[in-house]
């Protein structure tokens, strides 16, 4: 290289190697089941605390797999009245709620053109199996606008193969947006208090702009509502890590 | 309240009580209380002694133990009598046995007549003056008269009221918690006073309790969770049916 005045070329250090530690991104990233935040309330915290053992210890002898809401599931549960005395059931999960033991999932599939809805409770005895077929989430964390969508969106085949996926890769988000049957609906779903992204609103512009009367832009600023987990969330992850590695 | 599920797969709900710093305090005799039963005083949860005066304390002092802030009798049998200042433990119930809750309930302050005695009140149309949640009639013509007990509105709730025949399912002797069938009178961290059931049904309940009670420096040694045999233990696998 030619030098700028005669002199030799001024030293350049080599690049300093960025280590990425990959072990410490993922346990930060990493999947804790909604039902383990508790609530806001004035409720003693020994009460979670004795809860979460209580989840720890079925989750030892039980597993309840990583899933969110717009997964494909299949669940098996205990049945004395079957002829095998279990009963399988597939469907998507539309709505995840309740808090420490009493957590739920709603999962739905339409069967011989008739929609089904089935709410199991994560920590029952009676369930035998949770199996997640697809891993994936929508843009909506509650999918109960499938009831007035069209059939097809809430079709699962129930002998559909569990769908592949690598460890390390991203939950995949599942863009689809989804057509409506004529209206009435069972809810005004394009008001913007349940701020649905994954409907594709065919309605005229005027009714869509009508719908914004609806809305309350303060709601974002209010400071009574925040709830900041990112605290509460480590601890607990913290304490869930302790205790299933024992 | 946390749900509970039997070994049959069914859910019940439960309510948590913790037994937080019981003490004895006194000693009453059948002939000083004029009852037909002999008195123990209870004291519950620890509070600063600094708010009442020393006049207040006395009981305390003879015991040895801090101020409660609720102090409750029991009648006792004279061969349940426990010297004063011993300290009570949630170990003293066991799972299968049934229990009485009694609590203040939740106060409302004044409520109308619909919402504290369950009257229709008047339709909301229909030609209704200015009479939606009103009582309406409150006597008869012959009686001239209002009787005593007339259900009218009035304060409502804060008031002592007991659940009876509520089942302990589980016992925490690590933290002292009593895990009882059902709902309780009351608001959240309330205090309540737990007593062993008086329904006939369930006169013959208790096989071999902890009596007089569970003397925490005996020779026993309690694990830390003691379960009913009904329900399911989280460290057992899913139930199935046969």
């Amino acid at each position: 290289r030619v030098s700028s005045d005669g002199k030799p070329p001024k030293f350049q250090p080599p690049p300093k190697p960025v280590i990425i530690d990959r072990k410490t991104q993922k346990e930060e990233r990493r999947f804790l089941s909604p039902e383990f935040i508790p609530p806001r309330g004035r409720t003693d915290p020994l009460k979670y605390y004795l809860e979460r053992k209580d989840m720890i210890q079925r989750r030892k002898v039980f597993n309840i797999p990583e899933f969110y809401v717009g997964s494909v599931l299949a669940v098996t549960t205990a049945d004395p009245y079957a002829s095998d005395k279990s009963k399988r059931f597939v469907g998507i999960c539309i709505q995840r709620g309740g808090k420490g033991l009493g957590a739920t999932f709603v999962l739905r599939n339409v069967i011989e053109d008739q929609g089904v809805e089935i709410c199991y409770e994560l920590y029952s005895p009676r369930i035998q199996a949770i199996e997640v077929l697809k891993l994936e989430k929508r843009l909506d964390e509650n999918l109960m606008y499938l009831r007035d969508a069209l059939p097809e969106y809430s079709t699962f085949d129930v002998n559909m193969k569990p769908v592949p996926r690598m460890d390390h890769e991203d939950i995949p988000v599942n863009k689809l947006q989804v057509r409506m049957k004529p209206k009435p609906w069972s809810k005004r779903w394009e008001r913007p208090k349940y701020n649905i992204k994954g409907i594709k609103f065919e309605l005229p512009e005027h009714k869509m702009k009508a719908a914004q009367k609806w809305s309350q832009p303060w709601l974002e600023f209010d400071m009574l509502r925040e709830y900041d987990t990112s605290k509460i969330e480590e601890k607990i992850r913290k304490e869930l890590s302790k205790e299933l590695e024992k | 309240m946390m749900p509970i599920w039997t070994k049959s797969g069914e859910k019940r709900a439960v309510t948590l009580l913790k037994v937080q710093d019981c003490h004895v305090l006194r000693y009453v005799s059948k002939e000083e209380s004029g009852g037909k039963t002999a008195k123990l005083l209870v004291g519950g949860k620890n509070v600063s002694p600094f708010s009442k005066p020393e006049s207040a304390h006395e009981i305390f002092k003879e015991a040895g133990v801090p101020r409660k802030q609720k102090v409750t009798t029991f009648n006792v049998t004279e061969d349940a009598i426990i010297k004063p200042g011993t300290p009570l433990y949630a170990a003293h119930f066991r799972p299968g046995q049934f229990v009485d809750v009694t609590a203040k309930t939740i106060g409302k302050g004044f409520q109308g007549v619909v919402k504290r005695w369950g009257f229709k009140g008047q339709p909301a149309s229909h030609g209704q003056t200015k009479t939606h949640r009103r009582p309406g009639a409150i006597s008869t013509n012959k009686a001239a008269k209002v009787y005593r007990g007339k259900k009218m509105p009035g304060k409502m709730g804060n008031i002592y009221r007991t659940s009876f025949g509520l089942k302990v399912w589980r016992i925490n002797t690590k933290h002292d918690i009593i895990y009882v069938n059902g709902s309780v009178p009351g608001h959240t961290n309330c205090l309540v006073k737990v007593r062993d059931s008086k329904l006939p049904t369930y006169k013959d309940c208790n096989k071999n309790p902890p009596f007089p009670t569970f003397f925490a420096d005996g020779d026993e040694e309690l694990p830390e969770d003691l379960f009913d045999k009904e329900i399911f233990q989280f460290t057992d696998s899913s139930v199935t049916f046969a």
